[in-house]
């Protein structure tokens, strides 16, 4: 049981909560390690990779608010508005603007059009985010209408 | 020209090197500290656990007149507690290295040395464990006659010609010898059982840690 295989998607949905590289490494660190913690309590109910990817969107929003936490402690600090700033850039524009845009969602949005866009089932996306798999293809639609107004004609 | 959001996704992870994953030296240092600290926390617990034991067990042996019985295996249990809370503070010995696998290499030995010395220690205390139980029952007052006595006195009524070896019947001599001697040889046999029960899966962490390691650094 290795996360091998599934280290791409953790990089893309660690990407989508974090602003900074030094920030994504964090969270992809805590993800892997997190997932080595609790490889004994994989029960095989589900599959393997929906099981990684649950726990990586878990460590992820559980980090998230960590750090919303410790902004709102020290809210007055000019660093952290620095900090929150977006550093990260990718090689290629529109997945730049791309990710500004899917940074705007509401934080289960940002999961759900990752694993969209990861060409992951309706089952398996309701599987990792626990909820329905029904509404995943009216969410996916409604995120996708949302993304468009974003990002203003640049990506159709 | 416009693209889809889903063409966009492909192809500028296509263009770009952002799959590639960061480097996990530190995770291996968080895995190290978890695995031992876990350790740390469990030996803790055990031993407390076992001084929790030896003294409620003092208490109801000697509430119920197995005095010799309880005092003996609180002693027992006390060295027991006293050795292995000292090895434990050498521990902290160990946490003086550069890198992860030195620290897990170091933890891993003084964790051999550890379970070597309780083997041999297991060798002597599971049969002083069993002699003082066959000790204390045989003190326990029964009715004004102690009970291994007054047992020697039933066993000699039925059977008359029992040989016997200082007032005990030959027969259960070699029967508690065997018993002893089943327990030095496999007393460290038992003791590893019992702590694979209770340690196994940090043990088997560990040993997949340091072979990940090594095989990273190959």
């Amino acid at each position: 049981m290795s996360i091998l295989p599934f280290s791409g998607i953790i990089i893309k949905l660690c990407r989508a909560y974090t602003n900074s590289q030094e920030d994504f490494e964090d969270y992809f660190q805590e993800v892997c390690l997190q997932i080595w913690r609790s490889k004994e309590s994989f029960r095989e109910e589900s599959s393997w990779s929906t099981w990684v990817y649950r726990i990586s969107l878990n460590v992820c929003l559980t980090l998230l608010k960590k750090d919303k936490k410790s902004i709102g402690h020290f809210a007055s600090d000019t660093l952290v508005a620095a900090d929150t700033e977006d550093t990260f850039v990718f090689s290629d524009e529109s997945l730049n603007h791309l990710y500004e845009a899917i940074k705007q969602l509401s934080e289960i949005d940002r999961a759900v059009i990752t694993l969209y866009l990861e060409e992951k089932s309706y089952q398996e996306i309701g599987d990792i985010i626990g909820t329905n798999p029904n509404n995943i293809g009216v969410r996916i639609k409604r995120i996708k209408s949302r993304l468009k107004i974003i990002l203003d004609g640049k990506i159709y | 020209m416009e693209k889809s959001i889903e063409n966009t996704w492909k192809e500028g992870f296509l263009k770009s090197d952002a799959l590639v994953a960061p480097k996990i030296n530190n995770l291996y240092n968080q895995k190290s500290i978890h695995i031992t600290a876990k350790f740390e926390r469990m030996a803790k617990i055990n031993l407390v656990a076992i001084v929790v034991f030896a003294v409620i067990f003092l208490l109801v042996t000697t509430y119920n007149g197995l005095l010799v019985l309880g005092i003996s295996w609180f002693l027992i249990l006390s060295g027991l507690v006293i050795v292995n809370y000292r090895s434990l503070k050498g521990l902290n010995k160990v946490n003086n290295h550069t890198n992860s696998y030195e620290y897990l290499v170091s933890f891993n030995d003084w964790l051999q040395n550890q379970l070597s010395m309780n083997r041999k220690m297991a060798r002597l205390y599971y049969p002083l464990l069993f002699l003082t139980i066959i000790i204390g029952f045989w003190l326990f007052d029964a009715e004004g006659i102690p009970l291994g006595e007054r047992l020697v006195g039933e066993v000699l009524y039925g059977f008359p010609d029992t040989y016997m070896l200082n007032g005990i019947p030959l027969l259960a001599i070699i029967f508690m010898a065997v018993i002893v001697g089943v327990l030095f040889l496999f007393g460290g046999k038992i003791y590893m059982l019992d702590v694979s029960i209770i340690y196994g899966r940090i043990f088997k962490k560990l040993d997949d840690l340091l072979a990940d390691i090594e095989e990273l650094k190959e």
